[in-house]
C-alpha cells in the first residue's frame, strides 16, 4: 500500500543543480551561523529574503510544491513564534513600554522582536535545508561528499541507502496505525496514548531493521565495501560556479550582517 | 526488447560448473541445519531450477552460491560447494561476486541509488571499474535487459517489471559468468512477472551463464530448465536431474514436503475448479439483509501535486453478501489497495459513499448499514478487518495468546482471565498453533504469521474480512492451510474480499472484480475473467496450465472447522 510521495526535486536544470553539493553545504552552513549568531529579526529576515530570490532564480525547483511542503514547518514557526512573544521574559520587565496591555496579558517589544527572531531563523534553516538538498538528488551528495570531503563509502552510500528506506517507513507507519484502528484497539488516555505509540514505534523500528538487513545484503551482493578501492561513476569537480556560490552566498551573510539596521 | 549490440562485447567469462559436495549450512543460533547434504554436478551454461518448500533452504543455497554464506551471514557449513576451480568456503566474498550475480525476491529492498544510471553502476563502481569502461558498459547493460535509454529516470518511478529487470542489469553489468534468481517474480504482478520471466528465457537461450534460479511460478520457469534439484522441508536434497527425467517417486516427495509441483508432473486430471465451494448457499439468494457491504460510485482523488489530480477510484461500486468470497484484481497501481482502505473506512473517498453492518443472529434483524467513517474503533472491528500482506505489520501484542484476543481486551473490558487464554488457546490450536502460544509473535515463520493474523480475527470475526495477497510468499501446504481457515470463517457467514496477483487462488473466489487504473472493468465469475482476461495483453492473467492446489472439493470438506479441528499441527505447518 503505498502513499509515497514525489520528492520535492529540482525540475529543471538551474545555476545551482551545477553546483557541487559539497559547496551548497558550504553555502548553507555560512547562513545558518550568521541566523543563529544574531539575536534580532533584522538579519534573519535580511537572509530568509534573499533565501526566497535564490530560490526562485537558481534552484530549478517546483515553486508551486514548496509552500504545500513547508506547511508542517510553517505551523513550527507560527507556534514559536507566538509562544516566544506571549512568554518573553521581557514582557514582566515593568521599565519596558507595553504594546498591549489586556489584563494579565502583557506584550513588549522586545518580547515581538526576539519571537520574530526565533520563527525568522526556523524560516531561513528551512529555505537554506532547500537550497542546499534540493537542486540535486542525495546519490550526488554522497558522490560529492567521498570525492571532495573523503567520506568514508560506507558512511555516505549507507546513509544514501537508509534514506531510500524512509518513504517505505512512512507506508509502513500508516499500516501499523491503521491496522491497530481496525482492530479496536483505540487509545484514550494519556497513558495509553503514551504505551500504543511505545508499541507502534516498536513494531515499526522491526519492519525497519529487517528492510535494512535485506538492503544492506543486497549491497553486500553487488560487492559493496569488500575491501576495493571504489571508483566513481560520475566525476565531480569543484569548479569557478562552486567557488562563486560560496563567496556569493558568503558576502550575502556579511552584509545581512554588517548593513545597518 | 530489442537489442542492437555488439555481442562481442556483452560475453562474459565462460560459464563454469557447480558443483556441491556433501553441503550443509547451519546458521549462528539455530539448531536445525537450513541444508544438509547437498551433492550435484551442474555443468557449464546449463539451467538449474531448485523446488521446495518453505524452509528448504533455497535462498541459502542462493546466498552460499554468492558467497554471502559463508562470508557474510553468520553459521556453520559442512562440505564443500565450487564454481569453476574456485571453492566457496575459502574464495573471498569479492572475487566470488566479481563471478557470481545474484538478484533477489523484491526489487524495491535491493536498488540503492535514485538515477538508473547510477544504479547500474554501483557494482562496478564497488569493483573499481575505470570510469569511461563503466560509461560504455551501462547502456550496453539496460540495453540487454530491454531499459535501452532509462538511464536519466529514476528508479522510483519504475513498474515492478521495470525495477525486477533493472536489477537483472545491475548484475550482468559486472559481467558475472553466474547468474542466481531467488524468486525474482515474487513480488510483481502478474504483467511485470511476464516480462521478468521473459527476461530469464532470453537469458537461459543465450547459454552465456551457468544459471539457478528458484522460483514459484513453476508452469512458466519449469520449460527454461535443463536440471532440476528438489528439496524438502528440512533442506535436504531429494533429487537431482534433468528436469525432462523426473521419476515420479521424487515427486511424490516434494509434494509430501509442502511444495507447490508443476501440473505436468502429477498425474490425472487438474483440480476441477468448478466443483467447489463456490455456490454458496448463502450468497445465492438476493435478500437485501445479506448484503453486509455496500457502496456506491466510489471515488479516490488524491491531491495534485502537479496539474491534474490522480485518481485512484473511479465511480467504484460494488456489493458483497454474506458467505460470499470476492477476488480484486488488477496491475499494480490499478486501486486494489486505495479500494480496501476505502471500504474499511481508513480512507475517506472524494465521494461515494460505503455502507457496512454486523452479520445478524439467528433471525433477528439485520441492522442498517453504516458508514465505517463515522463509527468508533470498536464498532468498526466487529464490521470490517484487513489482513495486511507483511502479517508483522498488523501485530499488536507480545505473545500469540494475546495477539487473539487483542480485541476482545479493547472492546469488550472484560477481566483478563484464566477463561479467556483457555478461549485463545483453542483458537490457537485450531490454527495449529496451539504450540506457539507464549511465543512473541514476530519469532514466528512466514507461514505462522499469516496464519496467526487470521487467527487474531476468529474471537471476533468482522462480517466483512479485506485481505491483501493473504498467499504471498507461501507454499503449496501454506497457500492450503490459509484457503481452509477462509473456507472456516466464511463458513459463520463471513464475506471475503481479497487482493491477490495469484490466478491459482480465483478458482476458490464466488466473483472477480478486476480493477484497471480505479476503474471497474469486470465483475463476474472466475471463470468467466480466466477465459477471457479484461486486459492487453491477456496471457498472464490467465490460470497457469494446472494448478498444483489441493481441489476445491477437499476445501469443502474442511470447512466447518471439522477436518481442520482434527488436523494435527503438523499438517498445517
Amino acid at each position: 500500500m503505498s502513499l509515497q510521495t514525489s520528492p520535492l526535486e529540482a525540475v529543471r536544470p538551474a545555476f545551482l543543480t551545477r553546483v557541487t553539493p559539497v559547496a551548497r553545504l558550504v553555502a548553507g552552513m555560512a547562513w545558518l551561523v550568521t541566523a543563529i549568531l544574531t539575536l534580532d529579526p533584522i538579519v534573519p529576515l535580511r537572509l530568509a529574503i534573499v533565501a526566497v530570490i535564490a530560490l526562485a532564480l537558481w534552484s530549478g525547483l517546483p515553486l508551486r510544491r514548496i509552500p504545500r511542503r513547508l506547511a508542517p514547518l510553517g505551523f513550527a514557526i507560527v507556534s514559536l513564534t507566538v509562544f516566544s512573544i506571549l512568554l518573553g521574559a521581557s514582557n514582566s520587565d515593568r521599565s519596558l513600554v507595553a504594546l498591549i496591555e489586556v489584563g494579565p496579558i502583557r506584550i513588549t517589544g522586545a518580547a515581538v522582536s526576539a519571537g520574530l527572531s526565533i520563527g525568522l531563523r526556523v524560516v531561513v534553516i528551512g529555505l537554506t535545508t532547500l537550497l542546499v538538498f534540493g537542486p540535486s538528488d542525495p546519490t550526488r551528495m554522497a558522490d560529492s561528499l567521498v570525492q571532495q570531503w573523503h567520506a568514508p563509502d560506507r558512511f555516505a552510500y549507507g546513509t544514501l541507502g537508509a534514506l531510500r528506506l524512509a518513504p517505505q517507513m512512512a507506508d509502513d507507519w500508516a499500516a501499523i496505525s491503521a491496522a491497530r484502528r481496525l482492530r479496536g484497539i483505540g487509545s484514550d488516555g494519556p497513558a495509553s496514548r503514551a504505551r500504543d505509540l511505545a508499541d507502534r514505534l516498536l513494531v515499526m523500528l522491526v519492519a525497519a531493521i529487517r528492510g535494512a538487513e535485506r538492503l544492506a545484503l543486497a549491497m553486500d551482493a553487488r560487492g559493496f565495501d569488500s575491501g576495493l578501492r571504489r571508483s566513481h561513476f560520475r566525476e565531480l569537480r569543484v569548479g569557478w560556479r562552486d567557488w562563486l556560490t560560496i563567496g556569493f552566498a558568503l558576502a550575502l551573510a556579511i552584509a545581512a550582517l554588517a548593513l545597518p539596521r | 526488447m530489442t537489442r542492437a549490440l555488439d555481442a562481442s562485447a556483452l560475453r562474459p567469462a565462460a560459464p563454469p560448473p557447480i558443483e556441491a559436495v556433501g553441503l550443509g549450512w547451519t546458521y549462528a543460533g539455530r539448531s536445525r541445519p537450513a541444508l544438509e547434504g547437498l551433492t550435484f554436478r551442474l555443468k557449464p551454461g546449463r539451467v538449474l531450477l531448485v523446488l521446495g518448500p518453505s524452509g528448504s533452504g533455497k535462498s541459502t543455497l542462493a546466498r552460499a552460491l554468492a558467497g554471502l554464506v559463508p562470508h557474510v551471514l553468520a553459521g556453520q557449513m559442512r562440505g564443500s560447494l565450487r564454481i569453476g576451480e574456485l571453492d566457496v568456503a575459502t574464495t573471498a566474498a569479492r572475487i566470488l561476486g566479481e563471478r557470481v550475480g545474484l538478484v533477489f525476491q523484491d526489487p524495491d529492498s535491493q536498488i540503492v541509488m535514485s538515477r538508473v544510471d547510477d544504479e547500474v553502476a554501483f557494482g562496478m563502481e564497488n569493483r573499481g571499474w575505470p570510469r569511461h569502461k563503466m560509461q560504455a558498459r551501462v547502456p550496453e547493460a539496460l540495453g540487454q535487459v530491454g531499459l535501452a535509454g532509462f538511464e536519466p529516470r529514476r528508479t522510483a518511478t519504475l513498474s515492478g517489471g521495470e525495477k525486477q529487470r533493472l536489477t537483472i542489469a545491475d548484475v550482468l553489468s559486472a559481467r558475472p559468468s553466474v547468474l542466481v534468481f531467488d524468486e525474482p517474480t515474487a513480488n510483481l504482478d502478474p504483467p511485470g512477472m511476464f516480462e521478468t520471466l521473459a527476461q530469464l528465457a532470453d537469458l537461459a537461450r543465450r547459454r552465456e551463464h551457468t544459471m539457478v534460479i528458484i522460483e514459484h511460478r513453476l508452469e512458466a520457469a519449469l520449460p527454461l530448465a535443463d536440471d532440476v534439484l528438489l528439496l524438502d522441508d528440512e533442506g535436504r536434497q531429494i533429487a537431482f536431474s534433468p528436469a525432462s527425467s523426473i521419476d515420479r517417486q521424487a515427486v511424490a516427495l516434494l509434494e509430501r514436503s509442502g511444495a507447490w509441483v508443476p501440473g505436468a508432473w502429477l498425474d490425472g486430471d487438474p483440480p476441477a475448479d468448478d466443483s467447489g465451494p463456490r455456490a454458496h448457499p448463502q450468497a445465492a439468494r438476493a435478500r437485501d439483509e445479506d448484503v453486509l457491504l455496500r457502496a456506491t460510485d466510489l471515488t479516490l482523488e488524491y491531491p495534485a501535486e502537479e496539474g491534474t489530480a490522480r485518481r485512484a477510484l473511479d465511480a467504484v461500486s460494488l456489493e458483497v453478501r454474506r458467505g460470499e468470497r470476492v477476488a480484486i484484481v488488477g496491475p499494480n497501481g490499478a486501486g486494489k489497495s486505495s479500494l480496501l482502505m476505502v471500504l474499511c473506512g481508513l480512507r475517506r473517498p472524494t465521494s461515494g459513499s460505503i455502507g457496512l453492518r454486523t452479520i445478524a443472529g439467528g433471525g433477528g434483524r439485520a441492522e442498517p448499514l453504516r458508514d465505517p467513517s463515522r463509527l468508533a474503533p470498536r464498532e468498526i472491528a466487529s464490521r470490517a478487518g484487513l489482513v495486511f500482506q507483511d502479517p508483522e505489520l498488523g501485530f499488536v501484542a507480545r505473545s500469540a495468546r494475546d495477539e487473539i484476543t487483542a480485541t476482545e481486551r479493547a472492546t469488550a473490558r472484560r477481566p483478563d482471565g484464566e477463561e479467556r487464554h483457555s478461549e485463545a488457546d483453542g483458537v490457537l490450536t485450531r490454527f495449529g498453533l496451539g504450540h506457539l502460544a507464549g511465543q512473541d509473535p514476530f519469532q514466528l515463520s512466514q507461514g505462522e504469521q499469516r496464519r496467526l493474523s487470521l487467527a487474531a480475527l476468529v474471537l471476533r470475526p468482522p462480517a466483512v474480512l479485506l485481505l491483501d495477497e493473504p498467499t504471498f510468499g507461501l507454499d503449496r501446504r501454506g497457500t492450503e492451510a490459509v484457503m481452509r481457515l477462509l473456507e472456516d470463517l466464511r463458513a459463520e457467514g463471513q464475506a471475503q474480499l481479497l487482493a491477490t496477483h495469484d490466478p491459482r487462488l480465483l478458482p476458490f473466489c464466488d466473483r472477480v472484480l478486476a480493477l484497471d487504473r480505479g476503474r471497474v472493468v469486470f465483475d463476474g465469475p472466475p471463470e468467466r475473467f480466466l477465459a477471457d482476461p479484461p486486459y492487453s495483453p491477456a496471457a498472464p492473467w490467465r490460470l497457469p496450465a494446472a494448478p498444483a492446489l489441493a481441489p476445491a472439493s477437499a476445501l469443502a470438506l474442511a470447512a466447518p472447522g471439522s477436518a481442520l479441528a482434527s488436523a494435527p499441527p503438523a499438517a498445517l505447518r
